[in-house]
């Protein structure tokens, strides 16, 4: 072996490692890697370009009229908004690498949570002078109650809700016809609707906590919350070791125990989840808004079911204002309050166009005909709206260690313990608060 | 010309000394021709240097800022020097990652191995369509994971879905694929397996493509059996590119986010969250971000000293 062939070898082999500690890195680069933001628009006039970010919350001919609500502003100054449409992989991230650089929205809509996180982090505008004058023009009181109080801080409102992603139960008829049983009314008769279920071949307790769906994660918070418990105490603390929540999860694994809850729920996608309810397979279970919709079966035999009342005759159901927030990197917060105002006044179409799988947050338009000839739609405002509770329940205030509540491991794992039943209450809410007390932020 | 002359010769030519010439130069040509390659070499590099270290340097400075302070993805945060390590690396959760992240990978490489050699064996044989057989055997690899592993959920995670109803009208019960934590892992590494045999298969095909068919029928007339002549002749010509499948597969399944996450988001009940799931979900879930990069660095960490053991069985199979 030559000199010139052992400097080639040695090179050869600085440059493989070379190569492999960088393919080896890729985790750390993915890790901390930012998200793209892509830049609004220029023009506009005194007010420029409000940057407007939003989610896909429908289908896509929710987001081209969305698209098309927005690019209609024109401000006072000449104000003008651009639209952007950012999907829910890795939202946070590219939110939060886009603010980092400037680049970021000046308005947008976003996570449940995602006002308060980025609040605690100073990148806020308090939508103060946007309610003010949402009271001026008549809007404020079109709220429907209690809506607009849980995003009100010390300092001001955080954001400003635009619709209601509600949790309810849901049932199909013919199933329960077929069992020949009763729509559950309490816990008790929950339990026998599931047995009797049962024997027809459906589940009563339809739920699914596989890749990316969280309805296991809101069951099991909506029936402590059913049982007057819930995460947090009144005061906002932690409190997942009261009786009443041991009570709601026992509950549950006996519903797991008398095989009402699906033993392959653990792995349901949402689509798997949706499949269900289509094939007949789902009797009862907490779905969204518009379920019919969502599984495509509009012949009439999904239907909203009435609350259930838990052991103590508490009445109560979850929900997720979603909400839009303004930021301080703006090139003019009038312009971002006008736009959001202006944005609230028109959506009302997107309700009028039947884009929506959520319940609006003005009385006016729960009043459309396009929404009130949906029976389904006009009894989960009557009867479910008005008991629903946040996930900050049984405090009232949402705040940012909601988002780590929402969709976090401890949540995930404790709900798929519950569903696979191979735990028992306490245990299972003992490791869920010790997962949840690390995240937490003090 | 005398042997001495000739070993001479050879000594000088090695040393690059022209005939006559002492061999030397003088030593103010010599520094400043040394001078400006130094420049140019410089100047030649810098612009790959200055792109290296916008793209690997500048986000791996940024990560181990991030693994040593308590901040979010918005915010540095606290120095806390090595807490972060030291609560990652005293969490069951994380050694119950890592664990599954070794027999996935153990599983996705040699698995995927052993159907990829079988079938680039089987494709060297002369058989009808081989062409289309091969071109249909890569599609796994060139689907979309996206794509396959919705085929696949579809495939397996309801009581009524094919495989599930195939095993029940065949007697053997109702597998929950999904849903089961063992079947869960095992269905994870199959799925892997299949998604990666097409790439070790093109690995092997085309080492197997340059090993000369003659030392076949040499070992054939020399009385070697059909498995004599595999473990004696093919394992040891493609050993070389099998190192280096080995290597990239074992990054390949230890970096796999996508083929765990869109089939089983890590579960059930954790049972197949691997430490590029865990660290996801730590950094994106939890808003955890000092224990998230802590976890990516020690992946790296790992990945590199494998890297290295596999690299000197490369450079040890070369010599032999």
């Amino acid at each position: 072996m030559n000199a010139t062939s052992e400097q080639r070898r040695s090179f050869s082999r600085r440059g493989f490692l070379g190569l492999t500690a960088a393919a080896a890195a890729a985790p750390l680069l993915a890790a901390c890697g930012g998200g793209s933001a892509s830049q609004g628009g220029g023009g506009g006039g005194a007010g420029g370009t409000i940057k407007f970010w939003d989610m896909p919350w429908a289908t896509p001919a929710y987001n081209d009229a969305a698209k098309s609500v927005a690019e209609g502003f024109s401000g006072a100054n000449g104000a003008k908004a651009s639209y952007q449409i950012i999907q829910w992989n890795n939202f946070y991230q590219t939110f939060s690498s886009a603010i980092a650089s400037k680049t970021g929205p000046a308005v947008s809509t976003g996570g449940g949570f995602q006002a308060f996180q980025f609040e605690q982090q100073g990148q806020i505008a308090y939508a103060d002078k946007v309610i003010e004058k949402l009271k001026a023009n008549g809007q404020f009181n079109d709220f429907l109650p209690g809506v607009l109080d849980p995003f009100k801080s010390d300092k001001g409102y955080v954001a400003v809700p635009w619709q209601l992603d509600m949790r309810v139960f849901w049932y199909r008829k013919s199933l329960f016809e077929k069992a020949n049983v009763a729509l559950p009314t309490d816990w008790p008769s929950l339990l026998e609707a599931g047995k009797a279920l049962k024997k027809v071949g459906a589940f009563g307790f339809t739920t699914g906590a596989g890749a990316g769906n969280n309805y296991a994660n809101h069951s099991m918070i909506m029936m402590m919350v059913n049982n007057g418990g819930g995460v947090w105490n009144k005061d906002g603390q932690l409190d997942l070791m009261n009786d009443r929540n041991v009570e709601a999860m026992e509950f549950v694994l006996e519903l797991v125990s008398n095989g009402i809850v699906d033993p392959a729920a653990v792995s349901y996608t949402t689509d798997n989840m949706s499949a269900q309810w289509k094939d007949g397979k789902a009797g009862y279970g907490l779905f969204q808004v518009n379920v019919p919709q969502r599984v495509g079966d509009t012949s009439g035999d999904l239907l909203v079911a009435d609350p259930i009342k838990g052991p103590h005759g508490d009445k109560a159901t979850i929900v997720f204002p979603n909400n839009i927030m303004m930021y301080t990197n703006t090139p003019s917060q009038e312009a971002s309050e006008e736009f959001l105002v202006y944005y609230l006044g028109q959506l009302k179409q997107l309700w009028q166009k039947k884009l929506m799988s959520a319940l609006p947050v003005f009385k006016s338009i729960t009043e459309i005909p396009e929404f009130a000839d949906d029976p389904n739609n006009v009894k989960i405002v009557k009867d479910w709206q008005p008991i629903a509770k946040t996930f900050a329940a049984q405090g009232s205030t949402l705040n940012a260690n909601l988002a780590a509540l929402d969709g976090g491991q401890a949540l995930n794992q404790f709900s798929q313990s519950i569903i696979t039943g191979k735990t028992d209450a306490k245990t299972a809410l003992q490791t869920f608060q010790s997962g949840l007390e690390s995240v937490l932020k003090k | 010309m005398s042997s001495t002359t000739t070993q001479s010769g050879l000594a000088r030519a090695r040393r690059g000394v022209a005939p006559g010439g002492s061999g030397a130069l003088p030593g103010k040509r010599k520094s400043k021709l040394s001078a400006q390659a130094t420049r140019t070499f410089f100047w030649l590099l810098f612009p790959s240097v200055v792109l290296l270290v916008l793209i690997h340097g500048y986000p791996l400075v940024y990560a181990a800022i991030q693994a040593t302070h308590d901040g979010d993805l918005l915010q540095t945060g606290n120095f806390v020097g090595a807490q972060n390590f030291a609560t990652v690396l005293t969490s069951p959760a994380f050694w119950k990652a890592a664990q599954f992240t070794l027999w996935f990978t153990i599983v996705g490489v040699f698995g995927s191995w052993l159907v990829g050699l079988g079938l680039a064996l089987l494709l060297r044989t002369k058989i009808p369509a081989g062409g289309t057989f091969k071109v249909l055997l890569l599609l796994p690899w060139v689907v979309p994971i996206v794509v396959s592993s919705t085929a696949w959920n579809w495939l397996v995670a309801t009581p009524d879905s094919l495989i599930p109803s195939l095993f029940r009208n065949l007697g053997l019960g109702t597998p929950l694929f999904l849903a089961d934590p063992t079947l869960a892992s095992i269905t994870v590494m199959v799925f892997k397996v299949w998604v990666s045999f097409p790439f070790m298969m093109m690995m092997i095909s085309a080492a197997l493509a340059s090993v000369d068919t003659t030392v076949y029928e040499a070992a054939s007339m020399d009385g070697a059996s059909p498995w004599q002549q595999f473990t004696q002749i093919t394992l040891p010509l493609i050993a070389r590119s099998t190192y280096i499948s080995w290597i990239l597969m074992t990054i390949f399944c230890v970096n796999d986010f996508p083929t765990i996450y869109l089939l089983t988001g890590g579960g059930p009940v954790n049972a197949t969250t691997s430490l590029v799931v865990l660290a996801y979900r730590t950094v994106f879930q939890d808003f955890a971000t000092g224990p998230g990069v802590a976890i990516a660095f020690l992946m790296t960490m790992t990945l590199v000293v494998i890297s290295v053991i596999l690299y000197r069985q490369i450079r040890k199979s070369s010599v032999e």
